[in-house]
C-alpha cells in the first residue's frame, strides 16, 4: 500500500504501482486480442487507445505510437464511420501531429460525432499549442468544477502554462484530495507535474521540494520512467550521481534514450568516459530511430538532447523551430531563443 | 453486458471492476454451497488482483414478502461476509513474481491461499475450500441487443480473474431458519484519510447480472443519463429511500422499452411495475433446499411475479445462459426462448473446484519451413537481412535504425502492416529473432528465422510463438508458408 506522508500532505492510498504496471500491459494487450477478433465492436478501439496512451505516459513505452498508428490505420480501413476519425484525431494528437488531428476532428464532425468528444479533443490540442488559451481556461474551469482528478490536472497544467505556479499547485492539491479511486497512475500523473513545476518551471526553482514531489510519483508507479529520468536529472544536479545512477539503470529497459542521455552525464560525472560513450552512442541512436518515426513528437526532447550531450547544435536548433512552428508555446519559444543563441556563439567561433 | 465495465469508473482500475457473480451447489459434493465472483474485464495473461480492494461477497437470509403484483423479497438486516485481500507481489526462488492473499470467513477464521494455485486452499477442518485466480470467463452473450438476432459469443477468449469459496452448506448457513438467500458482491476501497469529500464506499458491486448495463443504462432508452456509477455506490441491500424513486423510474421505463424490442405487448403496465420493484431489489436469488441448475437463474423471481410458488434453488451456476435468459423474460415474458448465438463459454465450467475453467492463455507456435537447393552458407546472408527483401509478400519495408533494435515497418501485398524489433541475431548459428510490436493481434509474439544445412543443400525455419485468439494462426500461417515458398525461385528446391 503507498502511503506517503511527505510535505505534511498525506497522498492517498492506491494500488501498489508494480501490480498496477502489470495490470496496465495486461489490459493493453488483452484489448489488442479483442480488435483483432472484431475491431468493429463498439469501444474497442478507443479501449487500445487509452491503454496504449497510459503505457506511454507513464511506463515509458515509445513503441506505443508505433502501435497506436497501426491501430488509427487499421481501424480507418475498416470503419468509415466517426468513430475511426476520432481515433485518428487521437492518435495523430498523442504524436503531436496537431494539424492533422484537427483535420481529423472537423472530418469526426461533419460525419456526426458527438459534440463533446470533438471539443474535449479540440481543448486538449489548443492547450498543447498554446493557442486560444483564454477560452481554454474558461472551458478548463467549467470542468473542474466536478472535482474529479482527471478534470482538474489539465486546469493546473495549464495554470502552470501561463505562469500562475501557486494556482497552479493549489489546483495539484485539490486533485490530490479529490481522488477517490484506486489506480495509482493519476496520483503519479499529479505527483510528476507537482515536481515539474517547482523543479523547472517556476522562476526560483526548488530541486529539493521537486524531489520530493517525483519520489512520491516513482512511490506510486515505479516503472513512470519520466519521473525517474527528472528526479536523476536533480540528484545529478546535487552532485549525487550515484543517486541518479540507482535510478536510471532499472529503467533502460523502456529504451527511452533520456535514459540513456541522462545516464551517459552522470557517467561522465563519475569520469566512466567509456561507459557513458556506450551510453552516449546508445541515446543518439535511440533520438535518432525516434526522430524518424515521430518528428514532431520528439522534438523538443531532441532539441534539449542535440543542445547538449548531443553536441549539434545546427540540429538542435533545426529541431527547436520545428516544435515552435508545430507548438508555439511559451516553453517552445523560450527553448528555440536559448538554442539559437547557442548555435550563434557556435557560429561566432573560428572554423 | 453482465457487470462488466458498468461505469465510467469501472475504467479506472479494472482490478476493481466486478463482472459477474455465482450462487450454485457444489457440482462435487451437493452438500456444500459454492459462492464465487469475477473482476477485471479482458484480463490479460498477466493480470493480478489489487492490494488495496476488499474483495467482499455478502449473503443475507431473505423472505418471499409478496407474491404476483405485490412481489416482493425481503432481506434481514444480518449479514454473513467472506473478504478476499490481496497482497502485493513476491518473488519466487526462480524470480517468479507470485501474489498472495487470505480470505477471511464469516466466523473470523482467515485462509492463505497462492493466486492461481489451481489446489486452492482448504481450512484445517475441512469445511471450506478458497480459490483465486485467472480464468477463462464464464459468462457468454450472443444476442444483438438492439436486433435480438443471434451473434458470435461476444467474449469470445476473454479472460477473468476469479474468485471462488466453497463452504459446507448447514455448518456455515443455519438452514432451519430459513433456506431462501440473497447475496452480492463487491469491491470496497481503503477509505481515504486524504478526501475533502465523503469517501467512495465501493468501486462496484453485483447482484443479478446486467442490473447496470442492461436493466438500468438500457442502450435502446435515448437522451438518458448514465447513472451506473451512482448505483454502483449505493449500499446493497438498503438503497437509499430518496433515490429509490429515481431508480425505479429507470427501470420502468427500460422495461417498457425492452417489452417492445419484438414490438409486441407481453406485459400489462402494472406487471412492468412488479418487475421494476423486484429487481430494484438487487441481490442474486437462490434456495439452498432446490435444486440449482443451468435453467434456474431467475425463477424464484419470475415464479413469484407470476404468483406462483417457485420450484427451482434459482442461484447462477458458472454455464448458465444468463442473458437470454433475461432477455427472454424482459422481451416477451418466457413466451419464446431467445436463443443467441453463443450456447457457451469459450471453456465450459467444470465439475470440479474451482469450477471456472482455465484461462484461455495457451502459448500457440507456427511451424514453416521450406528446403533449398542452396547450401546454408549461401541462402543466409540473405535471410539475415532484416528488411526481409526476399520475401515475395511484402510490398513495402522501411528499416530505421540498424543492429539490433533495428525497426522494420512491411506493408503485405493485401494491405496489412507490420512493425517488428530485431533482438538479436547469430551468424554463427545463422539465425535471428525478433518482437513484433505492432500489426499482429497477439500478445508475446515472437519469431525466429533460422537457416541450417540440410544434405548437400539447407532448410530455412520460421517459427512465430504468441498468444492470442485462434484466428491469428490462420492469418499468420499462409503469410510464413507463401513468403518462404518465394525463396526457392531464388535457390531452388530440395534436390
Amino acid at each position: 500500500m503507498s502511503a506517503i506522508v511527505e510535505l505534511g500532505l498525506p497522498c492517498p492510498y492506491a494500488t501498489d504501482g508494480e501490480i498496477a504496471a502489470i495490470n496496465l500491459e495486461s489490459a493493453r494487450r488483452s484489448a489488442w486480442t479483442r480488435f483483432a477478433q472484431d475491431a468493429q465492436r463498439p469501444g474497442v478501439a478507443e479501449a487500445v487507445t487509452h491503454n496504449e496512451r497510459q503505457a506511454a505516459q507513464f511506463l515509458g513505452d515509445l513503441d506505443a505510437l508505433d502501435r497506436l498508428e497501426t491501430l488509427a490505420s487499421h481501424f480507418s480501413s475498416m470503419n468509415s464511420s466517426f468513430h475511426a476519425a476520432l481515433v485518428e484525431a487521437e492518435v495523430a494528437s498523442a504524436a503531436h501531429r496537431f494539424d492533422e488531428a484537427r483535420g481529423h476532428l472537423a472530418r469526426a464532425a461533419l460525419m456526426g460525432a458527438p459534440r463533446e468528444a470533438i471539443e474535449r479533443q479540440t481543448l486538449a490540442i489548443d492547450q498543447a499549442c498554446g493557442t486560444n488559451l483564454d477560452a481554454v481556461l474558461g472551458a478548463r474551469r467549467r470542468m473542474a468544477a466536478s472535482g474529479r482528478l482527471d478534470d482538474l490536472v489539465p486546469l493546473g497544467a495549464l495554470l502552470a502554462d501561463l505562469e500562475r505556479f501557486t494556482e497552479a499547485a493549489a489546483i495539484y492539491r485539490q486533485a490530490l484530495s479529490s481522488y477517490d479511486d484506486v489506480s495509482p497512475f493519476p496520483l503519479a500523473w499529479v505527483c510528476f507535474q507537482l515536481g515539474v513545476l517547482w523543479g523547472e518551471l517556476v522562476p526560483v526553482p526548488d530541486p529539493t521540494l521537486a524531489a520530493c514531489w517525483y519520489r512520491r510519483a516513482i512511490g506510486y508507479v515505479p516503472g513512470y520512467v519520466k519521473a525517474r529520468v527528472h528526479l536523476a536529472e536533480v540528484h545529478a544536479s546535487q552532485g549525487r550521481a550515484d543517486k541518479a545512477e540507482a535510478l536510471l539503470l532499472p529503467a533502460i529497459s523502456s529504451r527511452d534514450p533520456e535514459v540513456n542521455w541522462r545516464l551517459a552525464d552522470v557517467l561522465t560525472e563519475q569520469g566512466r568516459f567509456e561507459d557513458a560513450e556506450t551510453r552516449l552512442a546508445a541515446a543518439r541512436s535511440g533520438f535518432d530511430q525516434l526522430l524518424a518515426r515521430h518528428l514532431l513528437a520528439f522534438a523538443d526532447h531532441g532539441a534539449e538532447f542535440y543542445a547538449a550531450s548531443g553536441n549539434d547544435r545546427q540540429r538542435a536548433l533545426e529541431l527547436a523551430r520545428i516544435n515552435v512552428a508545430n507548438r508555439p508555446t511559451r516553453r517552445a519559444v523560450r527553448q528555440a531563443h536559448a538554442i539559437a543563441a547557442i548555435a550563434n556563439e557556435d557560429a561566432k567561433l573560428p572554423a | 453486458m453482465s457487470d462488466h465495465v458498468d461505469g465510467p469508473r469501472q475504467i479506472g482500475d479494472p482490478a476493481a471492476d466486478l463482472t459477474d457473480f455465482f450462487a450454485f451447489t457444489s457440482p462435487e459434493n451437493p452438500g456444500r454451497t459454492v459462492l464465487a465472483m469475477c473482476v477485471f474485464p479482458y484480463a490479460g495473461e498477466n493480470a493480478i488482483f489489487s492490494n488495496v480492494i476488499d474483495y467482499s461477497i455478502a449473503v443475507r437470509r431473505v423472505t418471499v414478502a409478496g407474491i404476483g403484483n405485490a412481489a416482493k423479497f425481503q432481506p434481514v438486516d444480518d449479514e454473513i461476509r467472506f473478504s478476499f485481500r490481496f497482497e502485493t507481489l513476491k518473488r519466487d526462488a526462480a524470480g517468479e513474481a507470485l501474489q498472495r492473499g487470505v480470505c477471511k470467513l464469516p466466523d473470523g477464521r482467515e485462509l492463505p491461499f497462492t493466486v492461481n494455485d489451481e489446489a486452492g486452499a482448504s481450512s484445517p477442518e475441512g469445511d471450506v475450500r478458497v480459490f483465486a485466480g485467472l480464468r477463462c470467463d464464464p459468462f457468454y452473450i450472443g444476442l444483438d441487443t438492439a436486433t435480438l438476432k443471434p451473434v458470435p459469443n461476444q467474449l469470445q477468449h476473454n479472460n477473468v480473474l476469479g474468485m471462488v469459496v466453497e463452504f459446507d452448506t448447514r455448518r456455515m448457513l443455519d438452514l432451519a431458519k430459513g433456506t431462501l438467500f440473497g447475496a452480492i458482491a463487491e469491491t470496497i476501497p481503503p477509505q481515504q484519510k486524504t478526501r475533502i469529500v465523503p469517501p467512495v464506499a465501493r468501486v462496484d458491486w453485483v447482484g443479478r447480472p446486467e442490473q447496470t448495463n442492461v436493466r438500468l443504462n438500457n442502450p435502446g432508452l435515448s437522451n438518458i443519463d448514465d447513472i451506473r456509477d451512482l448505483w454502483n455506490q449505493q449500499t446493497p441491500f438498503a438503497i437509499p429511500k430518496q433515490l429509490q424513486p429515481m431508480f425505479l423510474d429507470r427501470l420502468k421505463a427500460s422495461f417498457a422499452e425492452w417489452d417492445m424490442h419484438d414490438g409486441k405487448v407481453d406485459w400489462t403496465p402494472e406487471a412492468l411495475d412488479t418487475n421494476a420493484n423486484v429487481f430494484l431489489d438487487d441481490f442474486l436469488l437462490f434456495d439452498l433446499d432446490k435444486p440449482i441448475n443451468d435453467q434456474s437463474h431467475l425463477e424464484i423471481e419470475k415464479s413469484t411475479i407470476e404468483g406462483r410458488p417457485y420450484r427451482t434453488g434459482g442461484g447462477r451456476t458458472v454455464d448458465a445462459n444468463v442473458f437470454d435468459i433475461l432477455l427472454t423474460w424482459l422481451v416477451n415474458r418466457d413466451r419464446e426462448f431467445l436463443q443467441g448465438g453463443a450456447t457457451g463459454a469459450t471453456k465450459p465450467g467444470t465439475k470440479t473446484f474451482p469450477y471456472f475453467a482455465t484461462p484461455n492463455t495457451e502459448l500457440q507456435t507456427i511451424v514453416e519451413s521450406v528446403e533449398l537447393a542452396a547450401d546454408a552458407d549461401t541462402v543466409w546472408p540473405l535471410i539475415s537481412q532484416f528488411g526481409g527483401e526476399w520475401n515475395s509478400q511484402l510490398a513495402r519495408v522501411d528499416l530505421i535504425g540498424t543492429g539490433v533494435g533495428q525497426l522494420r515497418k512491411t506493408k503485405t501485398l493485401d494491405g496489412k502492416e507490420f512493425i517488428d524489433r530485431l533482438d538479436a541475431i547469430d551468424n554463427v548459428k545463422r539465425l535471428f529473432r525478433y518482437t513484433n510490436i505492432a500489426g499482429i493481434p497477439a500478445s508475446n509474439c515472437t519469431g525466429t528465422l533460422k537457416v541450417a544445412p540440410k544434405g548437400s543443400g539447407s532448410v530455412v525455419e520460421w517459427r512465430m510463438q504468441f498468444v492470442g485468439a485462434a484466428g491469428v494462426r490462420g492469418r499468420l500461417s499462409p503469410l510464413l508458408k507463401t513468403g518462404l515458398e518465394s525463396l526457392t525461385f531464388r535457390f531452388g528446391g530440395p534436390k
